[in-house]
């Protein structure tokens, strides 16, 4: 499937055939469009760059694609199941977990709990078996702690598994919500501008971190990223958005030569 | 003992059964929601009890109730008002926050209004006469005692388990429990319904205990002051209501009780008796101003056993 743009030229968008396809996503806060009928597909085990300047609609398409803004219209296609308006733990279920721009780790518990709590769609125990401490339940819920602290280790936190979420510092609050999405078992990870606020080591830390997560755990991965190195040399492909329309997409070398690019970011 | 148990016997009582009020309240709280509707719950489950044992299940006056018979007005209780519950609860927990805390308060007062107008409720003047199973209040502890550990027991498991651990993520932040797969409006009704169902038994077993049950039971006010309990207490563990009813419910016989030393002098004497709803207020905002998170919080045995580990 093509879009034609107003230049003339054209963009492959993909198809629903691809493992996500969002399919001329529209969202309108009022008179203000912003996201206009965004299409795009992601395709299984890319790494996939979402730029743009800010209040280009990057966040809002993430939260159209999870749920937590219904479309105004479009369809989110998902593994070949039209998943749009679905509610968002509907759409956790179905195998898309993200990250927050805005950390949203529960910040009153601590960092094990946090990742204890997003295996609750894999696991069973209801209250009654909780409360008479079922064999099922108790060995149910030694899996979830072991699993959780397999998670802690892999972004070595294991010896503050036990301090509040709030008590952490901002980097480590990131790698901990990366570490509880991926308590999920998604098949999509969205990254929310992962590395904001990261001094540029942290930032190449972090980049062989994705990559590393990607083959672990089989994931796809988007990502929202302002800085353009770590995009540039972490991404297979790239889209560009631009008050709230995709003014490219490809791979980096490509967008990185767009004329349309060029012009979003450094004007005429 | 005899002596104490006869003078504080009624009291002893009406503190488990306020520990249980402040849990009633302390349940939808652990998934967020304040609701102030478990004095609307409570005031069902008397009527339910109070209308069975004084027409259905009639005893001759003076003689014994069988307890089977409270025991079956309890299970209709709990029933009738966890029904009553998921009514209300799906559209009233779409509200947030103080909205939710109005809905619920404006279903309080229907039901009061309804029972004052309604002729099974006995109208204004109530129901009387109520039968009773045991020959002395204090007797009552032998339902509510364990009726009191086995809440507490209960709400203990749900706090270590899964779907304790799921309130918990709703209550620190809907938007983030429910991009991790937890369904919010399941969970927030499932902690609702427990608050309900927990409320009116209370109610079904404080109508024979209070002998006589009217729309003077389950009020605003009774909203307000277990909401005192759960706030004074401490609302981030089971333990803050559980303490915050028990004492606070004591806490007016305590001050009579000092009030009747004979070193007091008169005035002194006088302003304990007689002003105990000041000092009560006092305690409220005292209490809120240097316990903002209540008297009883996880961190003082968390403490403890951190430090015990690391010793």
């Amino acid at each position: 499937m093509t879009v034609p743009l107003p230049d003339s030229t054209s963009i492959d968008v993909g198809t629903s055939a691809d493992l996500m396809f969002a399919d001329k996503l529209e969202k309108r806060f009022g008179g203000l469009s912003a996201v206009d009928g965004v299409s795009f597909s992601v395709r299984e085990g890319e790494i996939f760059g979402l730029i743009g300047p800010n209040g280009a609609g990057k966040t809002t398409l993430f939260n159209l694609i999870t749920g937590l803004t219904p479309p105004t219209s479009g369809r989110l296609i998902f593994r070949g199941e039209n998943l749009t308006g679905a509610r968002p733990h509907v759409i956790a279920q179905k195998g898309i977990a993200r990250t927050f721009q805005n950390i949203r780790l529960f910040p009153n518990l601590s960092a094990l709990e946090n990742v204890m709590v997003a295996q609750h769609i894999h696991t069973h125990s209801d209250i009654l078996s909780s409360f008479f401490g079922l064999p099922s339940a108790r060995r149910e819920e030694a899996f979830i702690r072991k699993t959780a602290l397999d998670l802690i280790d892999l972004i070595h936190m294991r010896d503050r598994a036990d301090e509040k979420a709030k008590n952490f510092s901002y980097g480590d609050q990131r790698r901990l919500e990366i570490a509880r999405a991926l308590a999920l078992k998604p098949q999509i990870l969205l990254l929310d501008e992962p590395g904001a606020g990261m001094n540029s080591n942290e930032k190449a830390g972090l980049s062989d971190f994705i990559r590393q997560i990607r083959d672990q755990f089989k994931l796809t991965i988007v990502l929202i990223e302002h800085h353009v190195p770590l995009v540039m040399g972490l991404c297979d492909r790239i889209a560009v958005l631009n008050f709230g329309q995709l003014i490219a997409l490809g791979n980096p070398a490509d967008v990185q030569r767009d004329p349309a690019v060029i012009e979003a970011y450094l004007g005429e | 003992m005899d002596s104490f148990i006869s003078t504080y016997g009624f009291l002893l009582v009406s503190m488990t059964f306020a520990a249980m009020l402040a849990l009633s309240l302390y349940l939808p709280l652990m998934t967020g929601q304040l609701s102030l509707a478990s004095p609307g719950f409570y005031a069902l489950g008397g009527y339910i009890a109070a209308v069975l044992s004084t027409t259905v299940w009639k005893v001759d006056k003076g003689a014994t109730y069988p307890l089977i018979a409270l025991v079956i007005e309890m299970i209709i209780a709990a029933g009738a008002s966890g029904l009553l519950a998921i009514v209300i609860g799906v559209p009233a927990l779409r509200l947030r926050g103080i909205y939710l805390a109005l809905a619920t308060i404006a279903f309080v007062e229907v039901l009061r209004v309804l029972s004052l107008n309604l002729d099974v409720t006995g109208k204004a003047i109530g129901i009387f006469d109520i039968p009773q199973p045991f020959s002395t209040k204090f007797a009552y502890i032998l339902i509510s005692g364990p009726m009191l550990l086995f809440v507490m027991f209960f709400v203990y498991q749900l706090e270590r388990s899964r779907v304790g651990r799921a309130f918990a993520a709703l209550r620190e932040d809907e938007l983030a429990a429910s991009a991790m797969g937890i369904n919010p409006t399941n969970n927030k009704v499932l902690s609702f319904v427990m608050g309900a169902v927990l409320a009116g038994v209370v109610g079904a077993v404080s109508a024979h205990f209070l002998n006589t049950w009217n729309a003077r039971q389950g009020t605003f006010d009774a909203s307000i002051l277990y909401l005192a309990f759960v706030i004074i207490g401490g609302s981030r563990t089971f333990v803050g209501p559980v303490m915050g009813g028990l004492l606070l419910t004591a806490l007016p016989e305590v001050l009579r009780a000092l009030a009747s030393q004979p070193a007091l002098p008169k005035f002194m004497a006088q302003f304990l008796t007689d002003g105990r709803l000041i000092i009560y207020g006092l305690l409220i905002v005292l209490s809120t101003i240097f316990f903002p998170q209540g008297l009883i919080v996880p961190e003082l045995w968390q403490r403890r056993k951190r430090k015990e580990r690391d010793s």
